[in-house]
């Protein structure tokens, strides 16, 4: 754009935006640093910072109300479901990519629409069967479900990354005597370093965030979740103190925030996946 | 005699090979198959055969009672109003969310200094967590303290009763869905935006064609794939979603906001009435077969792929 007030005006318009983006962020993290007083006289708060107030509220909200329990319990979970999502899921869209038989475009349909699936749909099911073997309150019992949340996901994002390697690859490894494992393993998995950042980011993601099938399989505060657990302390049916409610905002985005901001440029390619190039 | 022996071999091997891809075919998409199967097929059946029975969480077995769930579904009013803040929520997030969308990838395209930073911001508020995008909006649009209410009172207007009214709630889920998802649009329109060849606009310019003309008759219907994509995520997406209800208004004032999503959730976790719930979702998974068989004919979720 060439004309300077055009420039000047866009200018503003975007740091406008990044302020409409950013601020609803900055405001919460603003209100933890608040007593519960101060929210409800300094309207708006002012920014000025008081360190014994910040450090008890988040020691209240950490220890005493569990969130950092939660926040290990999250990881455990996370870190597990998606690494065997991945294990599973990653020969499978390399399958689906590479390999023909009969009924594939079908079955890859089925699978790829399961990710429309609405989780309310089969928590309950989930949550009896889960019941039913008697891995309520474990962490076994959100792993399960939550690895068959994450496979239709990761498949999907995965199907496209391995679209885009030339088969040509496959191809000369296999006339060198490479199997089809071996190509997986030793060709494909070092070029697809992308693709499974992407889709292990959105499959962590996901589960970070999930609460439903949590509320119906877990009962002790013990192996509560992050999302349950702000769910639980948050809830909008309750009156809630807003500094602790703030913090536990906080405390639950903060390791998404910071966890997107390393891998940021796999972002746009997670989200834009299966989207027409 | 040599002839037919060297056919018969050669159809061996053939089988051979067949079964050979065949078992290969099963090493790489078996398991995830299986697991599927298990953990979302079985479970989804398992729904199904819940919502003929009134199985409740205090009683274990549940009856089978046909399709008594479905029946009363039609007549609870409950379920109507739900389906009605289903359909309106779907139609005004996703028609505001594809217009504002496509408006800031525009802006976005003329590729300012540091805009990346901007886009960057914009793409964090769908990664969180919707109870706390929930918390969050409850207290921005706070009567007594929130700063947006500060900030219309400043300019020297009435703030409306954002989430405590039936006239507002939903307008204000409405409003903090689309500040969630319009980045969603817009950064799938932007991509493609992006790979959109720079001559087609540039023949529009030289024509004389002016910037809206251009934009009407050229941009927008190369959009066309991609804002169909965008206009089906967040179709579903909303649809399906309850947990930003749950954080924001809990589906009040007085059910304005209990969308069908809600509402199953509701009728299973807090009345605990399973089967009524898996009736409710079987309802929801209707639409939504509907709706992905129709994506699936006029939208290939995988399009140009090389096979």
């Amino acid at each position: 754009m060439r004309n300077p007030v055009g420039r000047f005006i866009a200018y503003i318009v975007l740091i406008l935006l990044g302020m409409v983006g950013a601020a609803p962020f900055l405001y919460l993290l603003v209100l933890s640093s608040k007593r519960r007083i101060e929210i409800l006289t300094q309207v708006p708060p002012h920014l000025t910072f008081d360190w014994s107030t910040i450090s008890r509220t988040y020691n209240e909200v950490l220890y005493s109300q569990g969130m950092l329990a939660f926040t290990k319990n999250s990881l455990i979970v996370v870190g597990a479901a998606t690494f065997i999502a991945l294990i599973i899921g990653t020969p499978a869209a390399y399958g689906f990519s590479r390999l023909r038989f009969r009924g594939d475009e079908s079955l890859i349909n089925t699978i790829l629409s399961m990710r429309f699936m609405p989780p309310i749909a089969v928590a309950i099911p989930l949550y009896l069967m889960v019941k039913g073997v008697g891995l309520q309150d474990s962490y076994p019992g959100l792993i399960l479900p939550y690895v068959a949340f994450s496979l239709p996901l990761i498949i999907w994002i995965l199907i496209g990354f391995f679209d885009e390697v030339p088969r040509e690859l496959d191809d000369a490894a296999m006339v060198d005597g490479c199997t089809r494992i071996g190509v997986l393993w030793r060709v494909m998995l070092p070029v697809m370093r992308p693709g499974l950042v992407t889709a292990a980011l959105f499959a962590a993601i996901f589960i970070w965030n999930e609460f439903l099938v949590a509320l119906y399989v877990i009962d002790s505060r013990a192996f509560q979740t992050i999302s349950l657990g702000a769910a639980t302390l948050v809830s909008a049916q309750r009156p809630i103190d807003w500094n602790i409610a703030a913090a536990v905002g906080v405390v639950t985005v903060i390791p998404i925030l910071i966890f997107s901001l390393l891998v940021q440029r796999y972002i746009v390619r997670g989200l834009t996946a299966g989207a027409v190039k | 005699m040599s002839v037919a022996i060297q056919a018969g071999q050669g159809r061996t091997e053939t089988r051979i090979r067949a079964d050979r891809h065949n078992l290969v075919v099963f090493m790489f998409v078996g398991p995830a198959l299986l697991y599927l199967l298990a953990f979302a097929i079985y479970p989804l059946i398992y729904s199904l055969r819940l919502s003929f029975t009134d199985l409740t969480a205090a009683d274990g077995t549940g009856t089978w009672i046909g399709l008594h769930n479905y029946h009363d579904l039609l007549f609870d009013s409950q379920f109507w109003n739900a389906s009605m803040n289903s359909a309106i929520m779907l139609i005004a997030t996703v028609s505001l969310q594809l217009v504002l969308g496509t408006i800031l990838a525009l802006f976005f395209n003329l590729q300012l200094k540091g805009s990346w930073i901007v886009r960057g911001i914009l793409v964090l508020p769908m990664l969180i967590t919707p109870i706390v995008v929930g918390v969050m909006w409850r207290a921005l649009l706070n009567p007594d303290w929130g700063l947006v209410n500060w900030a219309i009172a400043a300019i020297g207007l009435t703030p409306p009763n954002w989430l405590g009214s039936t006239e507002w709630a939903m307008r204000t889920l409405i409003l903090v869905d689309t500040w969630q998802w319009t980045p969603f649009v817009f950064i799938i329109v932007y991509a493609r935006l992006q790979t959109l060849p720079q001559e087609v606009f540039e023949a529009a310019q030289v024509d004389g064609s002016g910037y809206f003309a251009t934009l009407w008759h050229v941009t927008l219907p190369l959009l066309a794939p991609a804002l169909l994509f965008a206009a089906i995520f967040r179709a579903v997406d909303g649809f399906r979603s309850f947990d930003l209800i749950y954080g924001l208004s809990y589906g009040g004032p007085a059910r304005t906001t209990t969308t069908l999503a809600f509402f199953s959730f509701q009728n299973g976790f807090q009345f605990q009435n399973y089967g009524y719930a898996a009736a409710v979702a079987y309802m929801m998974l209707l639409v939504l077969m509907i709706g992905t068989t129709v994506l699936l004919r006029y939208a290939p979720l995988r399009p140009g792929r090389v096979r």
